[in-house]
């Protein structure tokens, strides 16, 4: 009982946040072009070159939004990129998404070279992180409050995003047209609503997203770079996005989930697990979750009852 | 629809050759590829055209590098092969380089920890590989052929596992005491024959342009190769026509993450005579694209596979001569994807926009 | 005065095919205008060129009198013009009143107000008297609600133009009756209607003008109570066409295909079929008639392996067929024409000789220990493309590149040559020109005369009154009667395609 306590305290809660948070966002990003009918592979490569450009957008900057700002901006170029081959091109999304994968990879670690000298990853006094809140209210209510009232802006904002990417897709013009391009583009088609338009905007959002949540990697609460620093999280992101239709609430519980399993693993390397054990576990529950969900959503063979029959007859008659 | 406002141009009575119209789409691609390195090249603050004639000097300066590039290019070939199988069957393994993994080390393992006479133990080893290979895609590809679970993003997770993995068991299990992050050395009894004196280069490459070679042979000319190559051109007709969909999907994504196996065992085996963390970064990821560029053509892919081992070769002189990193050329094979992945996209649409392999780009 | 509708010398041609030449034709205000002509006389394309769905290769477009350029949807629908499209163009997951307000929803601080869409949906739909809810969803209606609900998303754009696309196609003939009458009651309040069609009698019942379309081209426009049926035919099709039945011979073989009480469910995990018993004999055609979505495709699907029966038994050549797959179908005997050739019947970048290999791979002469052995298989595509008069180069010519109906010969040859104890077909001649669809009408007596049993579906009501030794008649999931093509009208298979008695409560 006691190793469950040390494992399960306050400050696991408020480590799940925090890693929840990258996920998360990349997800969110992943419900707009999910809905738009995108299968949107890519997304670990925009992540990765928000990453990358959020630091050195901090370096030039010497601000940690600026960097933000610069991160954002990269990965809505790799999204525009991705938009306009799928789209515009129409070729294939997984295929388009695998090369801006692999092109972000390779600049990322080409750039650092250029520009730093060095291999790998990129450290620097000069980086600026992002500030941590305070907000009194919060972390005026004890311990859980402590640790849950002094993130960074991002991991507050993720959080408010999920509702605030809820009411654009269900409740906006733009989400609505959105969800027509992606579930019956003839509809759309029929009544003049631009569905590659779309199709862009969507995959614009998800960039903007993506980029946050490459940001909060880099400058949140570490404040380097390094090579691959995404490591499947955009991958893992495709997956909650897979079963989760796209649903931002369902989006958020998908995430949480492997927040918790990426925050466990973290505690986990604490009690002499070998580390690289440990570090499969996220992998392991998003691989697991996708099989399960998959296994429940299989089409069934359908067997009618007696008393089906006896319905269905009597429905007839 | 709308969209598509020009009328379709009265067609010449000659065109070209399918074949012919390929290979002139993927070397448009590599000129735009070449302008998008070099662009890049310049951004780093390299000059272009040193930064390509090292590359080349590296990939074919003499018979010791062009071995080297042949070097290279063998575990892209069976992987790009690996990769091939899936896509010909309608389906996508981006697990290869997890399979490469798992592989290469189950071959290292019979190597190390058995002794058996020369041969022997090298097909031993080599079948090790191909059976960790095949098994560490077994969940994948059985839920996919059975519940339809999608099996790019299953594949590509399972490659972050097999990673973490072999490196727990090399580094926390089967350290060999006092040395880096390998193993202890395979048995001189399960190598894999070397070709030449001066280069690493070995048996393995035999191995590759056989499996691709076969490959080819079997889809063109084999009732099961008919069934598989159906399946991947129209799933819906494939079923309709009582080809046994699932089974043919289980067993493809099995012979598929085999191969990819069989890639690290003959990388172990023939290479690297150990198991190393990180033994062989990418080469499952190149023959995955190298089967994309191929078009997933085992024959293709020979060639694909060569072009990317001749980069990785030259790679290397590049990074020790220039201030270019290595991962240019991996900006440069992204861009080469991307162009191609338009292209023929372009040739398609004018033909039809009927029966489109799912993976076709 | 000037016409409401004009259309000058239009053209559209999709790589070597004309789907449109040279039309013109003009549609006055108030009055019910008949676009008629056969399946692919280029009725839809012209319509969606005047839509703005597709942009012409030449020609103009008048809305009363003046010349318009429509580039998309948007102009026509700003210009009065709406449409409701044969395939509905409503997203399933929205709600009625969504659908409605589809691109022009109604707002309040930027979000959508559904709650005001809902009533003025409601209103629209008393205004009109088209019964609906608006806050259903559209997965959760019937074929008549989608189209009532189709009809209604065009009065909210206002449109005194509509544009309907063989809107009886779906529906039962007392579905159909309502609609002519909506459709009278929008003429009388001086609407104009376009109506496409290619069913006689309809044209000839509700359109005071009537254009005909053959090949892409406008034959003529005449008022309808200058024409009859026969006159119309003519026009049609450009020569007297022979509606007379084949000759019919009573065969009793034994039975082939059975199926006793077979249920199905459909993807939305509804009942399909309910409770199927049918039996089809050597040497005999069955044909299965009923409006579109009663149950037909299910059934096929069912016989071809690829739905499983939630219950009941399928017996092939009296054994019990185990498991639904297509494979063990075709094992036990079965040939099949599936309704869609482009998605499941050809593999179409192959080519000619390729496709003829299907479902012969593992046999001899043509695979031998796993080999293919090609040179055979071209022999045979070869002589199916001589006997079938499938009009190709040779046998290397990909499938896609064929015109509709020889990629159907290929289909049927391929089928027809594998001498299966039983043939499914459905619809056989679906965007078949005429030559071809006698061709194949022959081989199906061929197939028949040689002992086949064959069960036969099509949506051509002529088409299986010409062919079929036995007809039945389904409607919602069952099989509502039996009727002998020789000696039945076309009352008592409608009768018995609204499900006889119980048509009212049924088709709701």
């Amino acid at each position: 009982m006691e190793v469950l306590e040390t494992i399960f305290n306050v400050s696991l809660i408020a480590a799940m946040l925090r890693t929840t948070t990258p996920i998360l966002l990349v997800a969110l990003g992943g419900t707009f072009t999910t809905k738009a009918g995108i299968f949107n592979i890519g997304l670990e490569g925009q992540m990765l070159l928000g990453a990358f450009f959020a630091v050195l957008g901090s370096l030039w900057t010497q601000s940690a939004w600026g960097g933000v700002a610069i991160g954002v901006l990269a990965a809505m170029c790799v999204a525009l990129t991705f938009s306009f081959f799928v789209v515009t091109l129409r070729a294939n999304e997984v295929v388009v998404g695998l090369a801006l994968n692999i092109l972000a990879g390779g600049l990322t670690i080409t750039l650092t070279k250029a520009i730093f000298g060095t291999r790998g990853s990129i450290v620097s006094g000069d980086i600026v992180g992002l500030p941590r809140l305070h907000i009194p209210v919060i972390e005026d209510l004890g311990s859980l409050g402590k640790a849950l009232g002094s993130f960074t802006p991002l991991i507050y904002l993720a959080f408010i995003l999920v509702f605030v990417v809820w009411v654009i897709i269900y409740r906006t013009k733009l989400g609505l047209y959105i969800r027509v391009a992606g579930e019956k583009p003839a509809a759309a088609e029929a009544l003049g609503i631009p569905t590659g338009l779309m199709q862009h905007i969507a995959s614009l959002l998800c960039g903007v997203l993506a980029g946050l949540a490459g940001a909060h990697l880099s400058l949140g609460y570490i404040t380097m770079f390094a090579e691959n620093m995404s490591s499947g999280r955009g991958f893992m992101a495709v997956a909650v996005l897979i079963f989760s239709a796209g649903d931002p609430v369902k989006v958020l519980f998908g995430c949480l989930l492997f927040g918790f399993a990426d925050a466990l693993s973290l505690r986990l390397q604490t009690f002499g697990l070998s580390s690289y054990l440990v570090l499969t576990v996220p992998y392991l529950v998003t691989l697991g979750a996708l099989f399960l969900l998959t296994y429940r959503q299989r089409p069934k063979i359908f067997r009618e009852t007696a008393e089906s029959l006896q319905l269905i007859r009597r429905e007839k008659a | 629809m709308s969209a598509d406002t020009t009328p379709t141009p009265v067609r010449s009575s000659w065109r070209m050759p399918n074949w012919l119209e390929s290979i002139l789409g993927q070397l448009i691609a590599l000129g735009i590829a070449i302008i998008g390195g070099a662009i890049l090249i310049i951004l780093v603050g390299e000059d272009p055209i040193l930064v390509f004639t090292t590359l080349l000097r590296g990939a074919f300066g003499n018979s010791e590098r062009i071995a080297g590039s042949l070097l290279q290019a063998t575990p892209i070939i069976i992987a790009g092969v690996a990769a091939c199988i899936a896509l010909r069957g309608g389906l996508f393994n981006i697990g290869v380089e997890g399979q490469l993994y798992m592989g290469g080390f189950a071959a290292a393992f019979v190597g190390f920890q058995f002794a058996l006479p020369t041969g022997l133990h090298m097909l031993v080893a080599l079948a090790a590989a191909v059976v960790a290979g095949g098994l560490w895609i077994l969940i994948p590809a059985f839920f996919r052929a059975r519940f339809g679970t999608n099996e790019v993003v299953s594949t590509i997770l399972s490659n972050y596992v097999a990673i973490l993995l072999t490196s727990y068991f090399t580094i926390d299990v089967f350290k060999r005491p006092g040395g880096w992050s390998e193993t202890d050395p395979v048995a001189t009894t399960a190598y894999l024959p070397q070709l030449f004196e001066f280069s690493r280069l070995n048996f393995g490459l035999f191995i590759g342009l056989a499996l691709a070679i076969g490959f080819h042979l079997f889809l063109t000319r084999t009732s099961r190769g008919y069934d598989m190559n159906t399946m991947g051109a129209n799933m819906k007709f494939a079923e309709y026509g009582g080809i046994a969909v699932k089974r043919n999907i289980l067993v493809i994504l099995l012979c598929s993450g085999a191969v990819g196996g069989l890639a690290g065992g003959v990388e172990t085996l023939g290479v690297h005579h150990r198991f190393m963390e990180g033994f062989a970064p990418g080469f499952g990821f190149d023959g995955v694209i190298a089967a994309l560029l191929a078009n997933g053509s085992p024959i293709g892919v020979i060639f694909t596979a060569l072009f990317f081992g001749a980069l990785r070769a030259g790679s290397l002189l590049m990074e020790v001569e220039t201030n270019a990193s290595r991962e240019v050329i991996t900006v440069f094979q992204a861009i080469i994807i991307l162009c191609v992945s338009a292209q023929i996209l372009l040739r398609r649409r004018r033909d039809s926009s009927q029966g489109e392999r799912r993976w076709k780009f | 005065m000037a016409f409401a509708v004009e259309m000058i010398g239009v053209s559209k041609s999709f790589g070597p095919v004309a789907a449109n030449r040279d039309v013109s034709f003009g549609v006055r205000h108030g009055e019910i205008h008949a676009l008629v002509g056969e399946n692919g006389a280029g009725k839809t394309t012209l319509m969606n060129i005047l839509f703005g769905l597709m942009q012409p290769d030449s020609g103009e477009i008048r809305i009363d009198g003046k010349p318009v350029v429509m580039e998309s949807p948007r102009t026509s629908i700003g210009l009065g013009l709406g449409m409701v499209h044969q395939h509905f163009k409503l997203v399933p997951s929205l709600t009625v009143a969504e659908n409605m307000f589809l691109g022009m929803e109604i707002t309040k601080a930027g979000l959508v107000d559904r709650k005001a869409q809902s009533e003025k949906a409601r209103a629209l739909s008393e205004e009109f008297g088209l019964r609906i809810d608006p806050d259903r969803r559209i997965h959760e209606l019937s074929v008549g609600a989608e189209q009532r609900v189709e009809i209604l998303k065009v009065l909210a754009r206002g449109a005194n133009v509509v544009i309907l696309d063989e809107p009886t196609a779906v529906l039962t003939p007392q579905e159909s009756r309502d609609l002519f009458r909506i459709i009278r009651r929008f003429a009388d309040t001086g609407m104009t209607v376009i109506f496409i069609s290619h069913h006689l009698d309809e044209v000839l019942e509700v359109s005071d003008t009537v254009t005909v379309l053959r090949d892409g081209a406008v034959v003529g426009t005449r008022p309808t109570k200058e024409l009859d049926e026969d006159s119309l035919v003519n026009m049609m099709v450009g020569r007297q066409v022979n509606f007379d039945r084949r000759e019919r011979k009573k065969m009793s073989g034994n039975t082939v295909l059975e199926l006793r009480d077979v249920f199905a469910r459909d993807d939305r995990g509804l009942p399909a079929l309910r409770g199927i018993d049918l039996e089809v004999r050597a040497g005999e055609i069955v044909g299965i008639v009923g409006v579109d979505g009663n149950g037909q495709t299910e059934l096929s699907e069912v016989v071809s392996g690829l739905r499983a029966p939630s219950h009941g038994e399928i017996f092939l050549d009296g054994k019990a067929v185990e498991g639904s797959d297509p494979r063990h179908m075709r094992a036990a005997g079965l040939a099949h024409v599936p309704a869609d050739r482009l998605v499941r019947g050809v593999n179409p970048g192959a080519d000619i000789a390729s496709n003829i290999l299907m479902g012969r791979q593992h046999v001899a002469p043509w695979a031998k220990k796993g080999l293919i052995r090609w040179g055979k298989v071209r022999e045979l595509a070869r002589e199916l493309m001589q006997r079938f008069d499938i009009r190709a180069k040779d046998e290397h010519v990909a499938v896609k590149t064929l015109s509709g109906g020889n990629m159907q010969k290929v289909v049927v040859a391929r089928e027809f040559s594998q001498h299966m104890p039983l043939l499914l077909i459905d619809q056989p001649t679906r965007g078949v020109d005429i030559g071809a669809m006698e061709g194949i009408h022959d081989e199906i007596i061929r197939r028949r005369d040689a002992g086949a049993a064959i069960l036969l579906i099509s949506v051509q009501i002529d088409e299986i009154l010409a062919l079929a030794d036995r007809v039945l008649v389904m409607f919602n999931g069952g099989i509502s009667g039996e009727v002998d093509p020789a000696n039945t009208t076309e009352e008592e298979i409608g009768y018995l395609m609204a499900g006889g008695s119980r048509s009212k409560e049924a088709a709701a």
